[in-house]
Formats: C-alpha cells, structure tokens, sequence
C-alpha cells in the first residue's frame, strides 16, 4: 500500500495541476487576509465591525481565513480519480494493480496527505502576513487567550478530509468536468445556503462544508443568528463519513464498470 | 504450461455480442496473430483476458490463473493496448517511474526499458510532444517493466511506419523466439503480422473463424505459377501436353497449374523458349482473411 500511495504522489506531482491550485489557494487567501487587515476596526451601517488589528481577536479571525482552501483540495482531489479516466491512464493502473479496491485506498490516504500538505501552506502563510500586522500594529502576539491553536488544527484537519472527500466524489461521478463543476456548486451554492439561513442549519450542520465549519469551532455572527455546529469531533466524523462512503459506493459501482 | 488460454469467452455490450463462445490458446516461445477486421472482437478477448473487462461466461486465464488474482501481474504479463493513454502532461520517464513504485520494481527500470525501445533520448520530454510511434514504443516499454514472459499487445503496429513496424517485427520474433516469451498480438492489417507469426487465431463477428500454424492457413489448396515468355503461344501448348492447366492472362502471360516451377523450366529449355519471369503464386493471408471472415 506504501508504493500506491507513493505512486498516487508520484501521479499528483509529476503534472502541474497541483502546484497552480496551490498558487491559486494562496492567492485567494492572501485576498481574503488582505480585506481583513483593510477593514480591521472598521464599522459599516451600524453592522457588526471586525475587531481592531493590534487585538488577538482579529488575529484569530484572520486566521480562520485559511479554510477557504477546502474547495481547491476537494478538486485537486476529484481530478486525482476522473483525471485516469479522461486520458485513460486508469488502464494503466489497473493493470498494474487490477485489485481497484487498493487504488481507491490508495487514492484516499493520498488525499488526505494532499490536504495536509496544503493546510501547511496556509498556516505558514498566516503566520507570515498574521503576526507581523499584529505587531506592527502596535499590538502583543500571544496564543495564550486565543483559540488559534484550535482553528490551526480545525485547517488541518478539514482540508485532509476534503481531500478524502474529493477522492470519493470523484470515484463516484467519473467525469472530470461533472466532478469540478458538482464540488464548486456544491460549496459555494448549496453550502452557502444551508448554512446563511438559519431555518435550515439543523441540515447545513450535517453536510460536508458545515462539518467543516464545526472542525474550526469558531463562532461567526452572520447577522442572521449564530449557527449550531456540531461539536467538532463530529464535524470530523461527518467528513470522513461522506469521503468513506462515497469511495465505497463508487467501488461496488462506478470503479468495478469495464474498462473499454 | 499454456501460457494463455482462452475458453469459451462471451461479452455482449448491451445487445451487441461482442465475444461469442472464442476458445484457444498460446503456448511460450511463439508469436500468435490474432486477427479480424475492426469490431470483430479481439480488443473485448484482450481486455478479459487482463480483467479490465468482466467476461458474461467463459475464462481467460494466463499461467492458468485469472489476471485479477496475480500476486505480481505486471512480472508476469506485459500488455500493450491502446497508445492514447498517457497523461499529456507528464514526461516518458515519469509516466515508468509512477508504474514501477506501483509494481514494486526499482525505478532504473523505468529508464531501462526506455532504452530497450529507443526512447532512451526522449525520456524527460512531455508524452504530450509525442508522435503515435513514440507513444506505441512508450506503451510497449511500460510491458518490459517487469520483465514478463508472456505479452498480450493490441494493434502495436497502429501508428508505425515502415521503420517502426520492421523493428517490431523483429523485437516480438525476439521475445518469443530468443528469450521464450508467449506472445499474443493483434491486428487487423496482415501485412503487419504476416512476417512476424508463428500461429494464427481469426475472428470476425465475436467467433473464432479459423485456428492454426501459417504455414496451414497459407498452403490452403492448390498453388498456379505465373510464367512470362517471349513465345508465349508457342510454350502453351506443349505446357498442356505435359499435363499442366494453362489460363492465357495476357499476351505473354500464363497462369499454369497442375506441374511445378521445375518442370516449367524444362519444357522452355526443350522448345527453346525464353523465360522471363517464373513466380509461384501463394495463396497470401490477405485473401485467406478476406474469405475467412466474410468480407469478400
């Protein structure tokens, strides 16, 4: 199992896909801390201001920026599987190991390790933009009073499992442009809409992005109400569960199918 | 031990019976050519014969055993089949090195191989650059990874030239004849396979229409000698007193049947007639083919 998770890497790393979703992730956080650092202190119509820049309040808000880049693990995961099948590489692996199964497990701890990876990133990027604003702020850096450890460890945790949940999604579907657009509207539409309306968190916490909300554990007031998260180790598990499942699904149908 | 046997095997895609009831079998240290004309069903007996397809009924076994339950497949089968499935992006090198960490083999390998196809000067270069002939070289390195003995390759030839298709030849001779490989090749051009194998299988419409060695398919019914004389009226008459059947083709052509090349020569030498052209004609493959499987 070493040598098809080596190998799964050696897939991923020796084509460009991964590291211009990483520039890309980076860039959309680097946009995202940007607006935060802009608009730190700063109070709109009466709403809810963010807290000011030299407070570890807003260092813990900027922090939890970094689990936007969900979405390009969760893709890099789904053109891991449907990338085989559109140039037909899948033949290849197959023959070399015709039990699928063992691609599928293979293609799952390779994600996860993806999403790690990529979590890394993100977390040394904060730290690099985070802690300077915050000093040169004129402000004190100290974890003590914050739950930044947490939500560093809810990043972690939520991008691995996006890219398990990608693997599995991807294995599902097949096709690599059904796969992309399905993960990008389901983050951005469904999610969005389970989770802005109150009425419907009692779902939202149940799907894969309010899961992944649940791992951060932050309380983020919408202005519509402060959404119910699970607790975060059932944020984990809903995840695992989804990426699990789905890989499962996908291995008694859609991987078993005839390769022609 | 047979190295591939195939038993009975049927597919059927929806209602279209892809394979219907094909059995035979290679043995090591022989080039087998299986042919047919497109559709006939030889890329479908390939892939269950590697399990990437799920036959309806029947088995298709190599060393006696189903591929999907081979401990170590790619150090027993090398397989070839369709040259379109690389990843455009990724160099010829890396493409080996990904499938050797997966078979568990060292990566030099991967390197090794290029070199035994002739790809050695191209191997860090994107498999997206390449021409048809290269990605077949490419396909038919990714088999010589695990240094099998038995290799099943589907329409190799597609996309040589002259060139490449002469060093095919001679490389397939090579691994079946010098080194003991069991070889399965098809094709549905002839002339591609017609110098390379020892064994003939013959399928059209999902059924195996004809079995046998070249030699068999080849010396099928009697053979006519084409003869070319400068007094061709005056050697057609005492060729037919010596028994032959003659058919004038054309002026100074004949077609004779019935006595060999030998006797020919002897009957012009006695009537003082110049030869100037003496061919057995051989029933070729081609025309074997074409009436085997219906297409003529």
């Amino acid at each position: 199992m070493i040598g098809l998770v080596k190998a799964e890497l050696r897939k991923l790393f020796t084509t460009r896909l991964w590291w211009i979703m990483l520039i890309v992730m980076v860039v959309l956080v680097g946009v995202n801390l940007a607006f935060i650092i802009a608009f730190a202190g700063v109070s709109q119509n009466g709403g809810p201001a963010l807290p000011e820049r030299d407070t570890m309040e807003w260092a813990q808000v900027a922090w939890s920026v970094g689990s936007s880049g969900g979405i390009f693990v969760m893709i890099l995961g789904v053109v891991m599987i449907t990338s085989e099948y559109r140039y037909q590489t899948v033949t290849g692996t197959f023959l070399t190991t015709p039990r699928r199964e063992r691609v599928i497990a293979a293609k799952l701890i390779t994600g996860l390790l993806i999403g790690l990876l990529f979590a890394l990133v993100i977390l040394v990027f904060e730290a690099a933009t985070v802690v300077p604003t915050v000093l040169l702020s004129g402000g004190e850096f100290s974890l003590a009073e914050t739950r930044i450890p947490q939500v560093s460890v809810g990043i972690l945790a939520s991008l691995a499992l996006y890219g398990l949940f990608g693997i599995g999604l991807g294995a599902l579907v097949r096709n690599q442009i059904a796969g992309i657009v399905g993960a990008v509207v389901w983050a951005y539409v469904i999610e969005s809409i389970f989770t802005a309306i109150p009425a419907l968190h009692s779902v939202g916490k149940w799907l894969p992005g309010g899961a992944a909300q649940s791992l951060m554990s932050i309380d983020i007031d919408t202005g519509l109400g402060r959404p119910e998260w699970l607790p975060a180790w059932g944020g984990a598990l809903v995840l695992v569960a989804y990426g699990l499942l789905f890989a499962v699904v996908a291995s008694a149908t859609t991987v078993r199918r005839d390769i022609t | 031990m047979t190295a591939i046997e195939i038993r009975d095997l049927a597919k059927s895609f929806g209602s279209v019976k892809a394979v219907d009831g094909v059995s035979f079998t290679v043995e090591a240290g022989s080039v087998t050519g299986y042919l047919g004309p497109n559709g006939a069903g030889k890329t479908t007996t390939l892939r269950s014969l590697l399990g990437l397809v799920t036959p309806d009924s029947g088995e298709a076994l190599v060393d006696g055993r189903r591929y999907v339950t081979l401990p170590q497949p790619v150090s027993e089968v090398g397989a070839v089949l369709e040259a379109t499935s690389f990843h455009p992006g990724r160099t010829a090198l890396d493409h080996l090195r990904i499938l050797c960490v997966a078979a568990g083999l060292p990566d030099q390998r991967a390197g090794e191989s290029l070199e035994m196809v002739g790809l050695a000067d191209v191997a860090g270069k994107r498999v997206g650059g390449f021409s048809l002939g290269m990605r077949q070289r490419l396909a038919l390195s990714s088999a010589l990874l695990g240094r099998p003995k038995i290799f099943i390759l589907d329409e190799p030839a597609n996309g040589l030239d002259p060139a490449g298709i002469e060093w095919l030849r001679g490389f397939l001779r090579h691994l079946a004849h010098d080194q003991g490989a069991a070889v399965l090749v098809s094709s549905h051009v002839l002339a591609e396979v017609e110098q390379t194998v020892d064994n003939v299988v013959i399928i059209a419409k999902g059924r195996l229409v004809r079995q046998g060695t070249l030699k068999e398919l080849t010396t099928n019914g009697d053979t006519a000698i084409r003869v070319r004389a400068s007094n061709a009226a005056d050697l057609a008459p005492a060729l037919e007193a010596a028994g032959a059947a003659v058919e004038r083709v054309e002026d100074g052509l004949l077609r004779v049947r019935g006595i060999d090349a030998e006797a020919v020569g002897q009957i012009a030498l006695d009537r003082r007639v110049v030869l100037t052209e003496v061919t057995q004609e051989r029933s070729d493959l081609q025309k074997v083919f074409l009436e085997l499987t219906g297409e003529r």
